[in-house]
């Protein structure tokens, strides 16, 4: 599935979603949507077969932990990868998000082989589950 | 107005006493008038400065309580200062990794550009057959196009992380946002304590929700955005290897 797959990069900075939308291009990922928070993602996700999700915390609006809860309590959606992609590196944060089901955690300032990294991992996870 | 409501209704007696203890350089009584005349001007204006303190340490104790500028002062407005200077740092970083990417990507793309030139040049006045038969071209050409394949790659590679490197707009962005949120309170603060200064009752400043705006940035669902260094925060992690390896602990864990 992997280069096939279906990604939804949520973030409120249209400058960020177009960082990920690119390094994602350039590891062979093609058919990426965007949303600005968790409020226009979760339609997007209930209705469009997406087959990854990357997102933010902090956004107006529904942020990143909580479309991250309202993914895991989907029957639907409930397996769906989630990579928490984030300037939030509060201990109590990660836990948190750790106990919400986030599959990855990345923080901002990132690097293109970390993003690669956990985007691998949840795969390689998801593969052998 | 009566004789009781006027000045002279009011004071006439006291004066009187005053200057006839005076006229009779008598101490005593001259003591005992002026007793008297501050008595009645005690009555007269106590109750009045009564109301004016009153009213002002109830007003300054509303405003205390409404409004967090202790807080503010001592905490938010020097971390705010802390933010917005980490906020220069992140945007000249990112402006000099991109200009050094641009510098390292220029001879790359400079040395790609003439000797791609130089060799249609070549082509051009002697022709394919006899560049093949008669000269080194080929052998130039090949070596030529397989430099242009690497630097062509290492440009590619610095155009990557040029695209990384305005991710400072995010993280900028969002500091920058905090701050707005502290500057639009402390406007607000500052509204009510000149309409307090100026004693204004009929003016009414608009309502300020602190305890929805301190319950948002308290809430740790929400998000507090990135760690400045300096600023007050709470235990952050400093590193993706610190957040790998407590993710990892709870996954075992569980």
């Amino acid at each position: 599935m992997s280069n096939n797959m279906k990604i939804l990069v949520v973030d409120d900075f249209s400058t960020m979603r177009r960082i990920v939308k690119g390094l994602l291009n350039e590891l062979g990922y093609a058919d990426i949507t965007e949303a600005d928070d968790g409020n226009t993602a979760l339609p997007l996700l209930k209705n469009g077969a997406f087959d990854f999700l990357i997102t933010d915390w902090n956004m107006p609006g529904m942020p990143g932990l909580d479309l991250l809860k309202a993914v895991r309590a989907d029957a639907k959606l409930g397996k769906l990868p989630v990579l928490m992609l984030t300037a939030e590196a509060k201990r109590e944060q990660i836990i948190e998000a750790a106990q919400a089901g986030v599959s990855g955690y990345v923080i901002k300032p990132f690097t293109a082989a970390t993003l690669k990294e956990k985007i691998d991992k949840i795969l390689a996870s998801k593969a052998a589950a | 107005m009566s004789l009781a409501d006027s000045l002279s209704g009011r004071y006439r007696s006291h004066v009187a006493e005053l200057t006839g203890a005076l006229d009779a350089n008598d101490e005593s009584a001259f003591r005992s008038a002026f007793e008297r005349l501050r008595g009645q001007l005690n009555v007269e204006f106590n109750p009045e400065l009564k109301r004016i303190t009153a009213d002002a340490q109830s007003a300054l104790r509303r405003f205390r309580e409404q409004a967090r500028l202790e807080v503010l002062a001592d905490q938010e407005v020097p971390d705010a200062r802390r933010r917005l200077a980490h906020v220069v740092k992140l945007t000249e970083e990112a402006a000099h990794r991109t200009l050094d990417l641009v510098d390292q990507s220029t001879p790359l793309i400079d040395r790609m550009s003439l000797e791609a030139a130089q060799l249609l040049e070549e082509w051009g006045l002697h022709g394919s057959r006899q560049l093949a038969v008669a000269t080194l071209w080929p052998e130039r050409a090949y070596e030529s196009l397989e430099r242009a394949v690497r630097d062509a790659e290492r440009v590619r590679r610095f155009l990557s992380q040029m695209l990384l490197a305005q991710g400072y707009q995010d993280l900028s962005g969002q500091i920058i946002n905090a701050v707005i949120r502290l500057v639009t309170e402390l406007e607000m603060m500052l509204g009510q304590l000149v309409v307090l200064a100026n004693g204004d009752e009929t003016r009414r400043m608009p309502v300020l929700k602190l305890d929805e705006m301190q319950q948002a940035a308290s809430e740790i669902s929400r998000g507090v955005g990135p760690q400045v260094p300096g600023a007050a925060s709470g235990e952050a992690l400093g590193s993706q290897d610190d957040i790998d390896a407590l993710i990892a602990s709870i996954a075992a864990g569980n």
